[in-house]
């Protein structure tokens, strides 16, 4: 379970002081596919950087299962991000250098897995998100976007992460990639118990998700999804 | 793909720039590599003459130089007597002797070419050598030089009166050179450096009843003999106890036998041709040299410093030692800098790829042991080709830094040495400059790339390497993923 309490991060642009995330709270249960949506600039980003432990709040906290994020040493964040989360970054920010299945295996070797290991576990990953076996070992600058958008939603399932924080993961997909995506994602969340927090702009994608979050001015609202009605959220 | 592999991977990811840092660490490391060779090859000719040469005096009988002059020789008291002098440390006397052999001898006398005993063929003048006969035939022959110089000896030899030319309209035998025999009360050669054994044992006890030689390599070769085989001098037959090779055609030419036997052989008891006297220090030859010069007496002794300029050629060799090894330092340290350049541009370069690994659970410890590795195989390359180039440049860097400093330091002393040529050392013909000798011995430093010496220059630059990796290797735990993720 996560629990968001009262999260604020300001900046400071010369005179002014910027709050993009500004007194957020909510609760994710465990093995729930959320999505932020808003306009550019609302903030969608950095509120997935605090909870993914890459920025530190301004006041505020993360609860991840019971455990606080606030004041947790350095180390201690990195451990969390290894073992507990899984990213999807908005640019795919894999290794250019490195094939698809090294990209995927980087963070198994992080966590200490087994070379035969993590060299089988990247393979099933790569055909789980349909990237053709011969561009498995293929270097990253010679894969197409979609291609290395499928490797870097690979490469955050790695660990079998307890969250998946994914920045526009269908954003570079073809509607019938991005359709399985979405599929493997809602599956992810149901089938493995995985929570995962989507920010999109891709209306699909989020009327698909089991909640859905606004973020406007720095402030967090539910709206309903799949003609559900909104449950109950901390604005 | 492990840290190593993804290490020596990111070497190689830009090849044009790769190929670049390589060449100028080659030639940062090659430099290092080879002042550390010339460094230890002059090191070891310093020890080398500190520990023999450079303190040693020579005394020769008053008014003798070389086969010139006259006088009378030396006795077992005076070399008691040198023993005592304060700073010495050792004196041996030796007694040369000049071998011919019997049957050219013979055939020569046969045939009115040889002078009498004791003139004729280089009869030394005021020199003490006795010339005796031996089965052994000489290594080195005459040639052009040796017949000249036996022509010029036999019409100079103070006892040669009955002429040089035989008898008119006789063919002359071939001439061969003379052999070198000398009685030593160690294994030390003329100027007291240990000789060098290539086989067999020294002379062991030194009694006149000792029958056991030392030969020099060619001079055995010359006549098939091995340790063990036997030759004879005047009759008496002699043991090859051992071997050694001189580092000189002329050197080799020659044998050692005990002190005793060759006063016996020549039957002049107690009488030495010269003292080779070792001085404890180099700072009290000079000291020893006036003490030794009194104590004999100017009219007995001449007390020569054979190397006197080897002083100052040590000093040049300690200072090209020390310029060799500042400068391995300075290559060093210039081959560290570079690699800290080199990272810590990489580490800036790659700053997004460093958050990205943070953001994925990539230890701090992980992320700068990889830029390390990555220095150590740029390190690596650039030492394979380093060694390469210094193992060709090491021994002309070694001549370079050493005639440079050996022309620095001569010009000025040889002004000096100009002045007192022929009078103060009275070495006719010879040292005329300060470094008429040590020039020689200069040059002889020879540079060759060890690989204890090349494994312990490429360990300094391993090091000094990871040094200047680990500044930037820390720089990447500084990064903070969200500082270089932000720019989405």
């Amino acid at each position: 379970m996560i629990e968001v309490k009262d999260l604020v991060r300001t900046f400071k642009s010369g005179d002014r002081t910027i709050k993009p995330v500004n007194g957020v709270s909510f609760e994710l249960e465990q093995g729930t596919l959320a999505s932020i949506v808003g306009k550019s600039g609302s903030g969608k980003s950095t509120l997935l950087s605090l909870l993914g432990a890459l920025d530190k709040p301004t006041s505020g906290d993360v609860v991840v299962n019971g455990v606080s994020l606030a004041g947790m040493p350095d180390g201690k964040l990195t451990e969390y991000r290894r073992r507990d989360i899984g990213f999807v970054f908005q640019q795919f920010n894999l290794v250019p250098n490195l094939s698809a299945l090294d990209n995927v295996m980087l963070p198994m070797e992080f966590a200490g897995v087994r070379k035969a290991t993590r060299a089988e576990r990247a393979r099933a990953l790569l055909e789980q998100v349909q990237l053709d076996p011969d561009k498995h070992g293929r270097r990253i600058n010679r894969l197409s976007g979609g291609e290395q958008q499928r490797v870097a939603i690979a490469r955050a399932l790695a660990n079998e992460p307890k969250l998946i924080l994914a920045d526009e993961p269908t954003g570079n997909l073809d509607e019938q990639t991005g359709e399985h995506i979405i599929e493997l994602l809602s599956s992810l969340s149901r089938d493995h118990n995985t929570t995962i927090l989507v920010v999109t702009h891709d209306r699909t994608l989020a009327n698909k998700t089991d909640r859905r979050f606004r973020l406007q001015q720095g402030r967090l609202a539910e709206e309903p999804v799949r003609g559900r009605a909104a449950e109950p959220a901390a604005v | 793909m492990s840290v190593l592999a993804r290490s020596v991977g990111n070497a190689f990811r830009n090849k044009v720039r790769t190929a670049a840092v390589v060449a100028v660490l080659a030639v940062a490391i090659g430099l290092a590599l080879a002042m550390l060779v010339a460094n230890q090859a002059v090191g070891a000719k310093v020890q080398e003459l500190n520990a023999s040469v450079g303190t040693v005096l020579t005394v020769n009988p008053a008014g003798v130089q070389g086969f010139e002059g006259g006088g009378e020789p030396l006795t077992a008291e005076q070399a008691a007597t040198a023993a005592d002098v304060p700073n010495v440390t050792a004196v041996v006397g030796t007694k040369a002797l000049r071998l011919r052999n019997a049957t050219e001898a013979a055939a020569q006398t046969a045939a009115g070419t040889l002078a009498g005993p004791g003139g004729g063929q280089g009869g030394p003048g005021g020199q003490t050598t006795t010339t005796l006969t031996t089965s052994l035939t000489a290594a080195v022959d005459a040639g052009t030089l040796g017949a000249r110089n036996q022509d010029s000896s036999g019409t100079t030899g103070t006892t040669g009166s009955t002429g040089t030319t035989g008898t008119t309209g006789t063919t002359q035998p071939a001439r061969s050179l003379p052999i070198t025999a000398t009685g030593t009360g160690a294994v030390v050669d003329s100027t007291g450096k240990a000789l060098v054994l290539t086989s067999g044992t020294g002379l062991g006890d030194y009694t006149a009843e000792s029958t056991k030689a030392l030969l020099g390599t060619t001079l055995a070769e010359k006549n098939n003999l091995k340790v063990g085989s036997t030759f004879t001098i005047n009759s008496k037959t002699f043991t090859v106890a051992g071997m050694f090779d001189a580092g000189t055609t002329f050197g080799n030419n020659a044998l050692y036998v005990t002190l005793p036997t060759a006063q016996t052989l020549a039957e002049l008891p107690g009488e030495l041709s010269t003292m080779i006297v070792t001085v404890d220090s180099m700072e009290n030859v000079d000291t020893a040299k006036t003490a030794l010069q009194n104590a004999l007496g100017t009219d007995k002794a001449d007390v020569t410093q054979g190397q006197r300029n080897l002083e100052t050629a040590v000093t040049s060799l300690d200072s090209v030692k020390n310029i060799s090894m500042v400068a391995f330092i300075a290559a060093l340290g210039t081959a560290g800098l570079i690699i800290l350049l080199i990272m810590v541009m990489l580490v800036r370069e790659r700053r997004r790829e460093i958050g990205v690994l943070k953001a994925i659970g990539a230890p701090n410890r992980t992320i700068g042991l990889q830029f390390v590795l990555e220095a150590l195989v740029l390190v690596a390359l650039g030492s394979v080709v380093g060694a390469v180039i210094a193992s060709f440049a090491s021994g002309g860097i070694a001549s370079a830094l050493v005639s440079s400093s050996t022309s620095t330091t001569a010009a000025p002393a040889g002004q000096r040495g100009g002045g007192f040529a022929g009078a103060a050392d009275g070495f006719p013909g010879g040292q005329g400059g300060p470094f008429g000798g040590a020039s020689q011995l200069l040059t002889s430093v020879t540079a060759s790339v060890s690989p204890g010496i090349l494994a312990a220059g490429i360990a300094a630059v391993f090091g000094v390497a990871i040094i200047g990796a680990l500044v930037p290797a820390l720089l990447t735990a500084r990064i903070r993923p969200i500082e270089v993720l932000r720019g989405e």
